[in-house]
């Protein structure tokens, strides 16, 4: 075993008594919520935050993102870091929901899912590329024997001294897939925010609905990027470091990341939202 | 008619941008030695290998170019609601958000470079001097190409999002895109062109960069140069596809269908996408390795 495969694994254990408290401070925000302000949109807004956080966080963890010693060939994935490739994904996605937010919330939201399933499918493509054609590395996984998806021998290929390289097949499929969640998390928060704050706002400001949708657009836009960015970087706490896609050990730590997601959104959630509501 | 032509149009040019900004950026960053690569500039002289790199990574490239985007955004934004042209207004928020750029640049190398003073690496005022203002040229391309599209989505195209927030949106998703593909081409390819090619560099070799050129040693300007061959051009291709898809789907098939012809053609250009890296990861297998007999693989 090499020095990269003789890292702790240790963090992969579920610590129950973190969890129940994690789902007491949920139901807490919920409860908070309801009787603050009632079962209207303010508490559908806040119940779609954290569906939206949920996907989000669970979406992290299907990017195969192999951080430094990718940028060496020296371990499978995408190097660059979790939380900003990510990001950048659901970013993009975010980007396209806002823009058929008009079309409704499930047009919207899938429209968000297919715009970061869509950046991450075109930078996945160019990974391998420049392994390929530009380094002359093949793909080999470190962590399975054969790839789950297309059934490929994976350890002929990889290179001596390392933990193998490039991007598997599934690696591929699970960035696409991140990006999907990504997406699709980022815009049901958005289009949630949004649809509060056109209603709220004009009472609050004195003014016609026409007037503040410049302020509600930017608003949510910006609550969206920063919760998007809160469980993108939580996930990437979870999984410590880096992750070779779903088939990636450490992809089983993904109930620990719904949980804090649902937390870190519901709190954040209640915060933009008593900014119009309360 | 007239306005779907316009669409496309737009979109075309939005595209051009996204490449020539992917490209720049790229460039920027490995000048700077700010992707993930930035790991072995760090690790070298605490391996013994005192070295002339430029290293600037205290962020990685997404945030960091979404601070930098947002800020230029931002500025020319303001500038546009005080009645300025709004190409002047771009090139002003582009030009003080490279000075940003700037001071970033020099206190991250100063500080990168200080804090190795104990393992005998020194702080080079000369590529203080020289290197600066390139990274500086790169980023103002990337900047001004990334809010340029920015504004022609917002005004043209009539996205709902303010400039400043298009702004953080693709500046994040530019560093991902640039880092993501650029990297590996640096890190492997570059820094450690000494070691074997097509094959990942062994672990045991790390730190060991190559830090002498064909006359003197290397500097950043020698990488700069090294990676504008390919993994610039990569990533520039990578963000303008990305743009210009984005775009396109939207532009010409949102009406489709209330919505659903974009998310189609959404699929369908993931599908195709997935079948051209299936075709690179086959190719490569053919053509590259095995490195170890299929015996000794069955027997690990």
């Amino acid at each position: 075993m090499s020095a990269v495969a003789a890292k702790p694994t240790a963090g992969g254990a579920v610590d129950m008594t973190a969890m129940i408290i994690g789902i007491i401070i949920l139901l807490l925000v919920i409860a908070a919520t309801y009787f603050l302000f009632g079962s209207g949109l303010a508490f559908m807004a806040l119940i779609g935050i954290i569906l939206g956080g949920i996907l989000i966080g669970f979406g992290v963890h299907f990017v195969p993102v192999g951080g430094a010693p990718a940028a060496m060939g020296q371990a499978p994935g995408i190097a660059t870091g979790v939380a900003m490739l990510a990001a950048g994904a659901g970013l993009a996605g975010l980007f396209g929901g806002a823009w058929a937010a008009e079309q409704g919330v499930v047009v919207a939201t899938i429209t968000g899912a297919i715009g970061g399933g869509l950046m991450m499918a075109i930078t996945c493509m160019f990974v391998t590329f420049i392994y390929v054609f530009g380094m002359g590395i093949p793909s080999a996984s470190g962590k399975v024997a054969k790839d789950p998806i297309t059934g490929d021998t994976q350890a002929e290929f990889k290179s001596q001294g390392t933990e193998g390289h490039g991007l598997p097949f599934v690696s591929y499929v699970g960035g696409v897939i991140g990006g999907l969640f990504g997406g699709a998390g980022g815009t049901l928060i958005y289009l949630m925010l949004l649809d509060l704050y056109e209603e709220e706002l004009p009472g609050m400001l004195n003014a016609l609905p026409g007037q503040v949708v410049p302020i509600a657009v930017t608003l949510a836009g910006m609550f969206a990027i920063g919760m998007f960015l809160v469980n993108a970087v939580l996930a990437a706490y979870n999984i410590t470091g880096t992750i070779e896609g779903p088939h990636d050990p450490k992809f089983k730590r993904f109930p620990r990341a719904i949980v804090a997601s649902a937390v870190a959104s519901a709190v954040c959630g209640i915060v933009a939202i008593m900014i119009v509501a309360l | 008619m007239e306005s779907i032509v316009f669409g496309i149009g737009i979109t075309a040019l939005a595209g051009a941008l996204a490449t020539v900004a992917g490209a720049a950026e790229n460039t920027e960053s490995d000048i700077g030695s700010q992707g993930d690569p930035n790991s072995q500039v760090q690790l070298a002289p605490q391996m013994g290998y005192i070295h002339r790199i430029f290293n600037k990574a205290v962020a990685g490239e997404p945030p960091a170019y979404g601070l930098w985007i947002a800020l230029g955004a931002g500025i020319a934004w303001a500038f546009m609601a005080m009645q300025i042209n709004p190409i002047l207004a771009i090139v002003l928020g582009s030009g003080i958000a490279v000075f940003v750029q700037g001071v970033y640049a020099t206190t991250a190398y100063l500080g990168r470079t200080a804090s190795l003073a104990k393992f005998g690496q020194p702080v080079y005022v000369d590529i203080l001097k020289s290197m600066t203002t390139v990274t500086m040229a790169h980023a103002f391309v990337a900047i001004f190409a990334t809010v340029t599209l920015c504004h022609l989505i917002n005004a043209a195209l009539g996205h709902p999002f303010p400039l400043p927030l298009l702004g953080i949106v693709w500046g994040i998703a530019l560093g991902a895109a640039g880092s993501a593909t650029g990297n590996p081409f640096y890190g492997k390819e570059r820094q450690y062109q000494n070691q074997k090619f097509g094959a990942g560099v062994p672990i045991a070799a790390s730190g060991n960069i190559v830090r002498y050129a064909e006359a003197g040693e290397r500097n950043s300007l020698d990488n700069g140069w090294f990676s504008a061959k390919l993994g610039g051009p990569a990533s520039g291709v990578c963000f303008g596809l990305i743009v210009f898809l984005e775009l396109w789907r939207t532009v010409l098939f949102e009406q489709v269908g209330a919505g659903w012809g974009a998310i189609i053609i959404g699929i369908i250009m993931i599908l195709v996408f997935m079948v051209i890296d299936r075709y690179i990861e086959v190719w490569a297998r053919k053509n590259y390795g095995p490195y170890t007999k299929p015996t000794e693989e069955a027997s690990s």
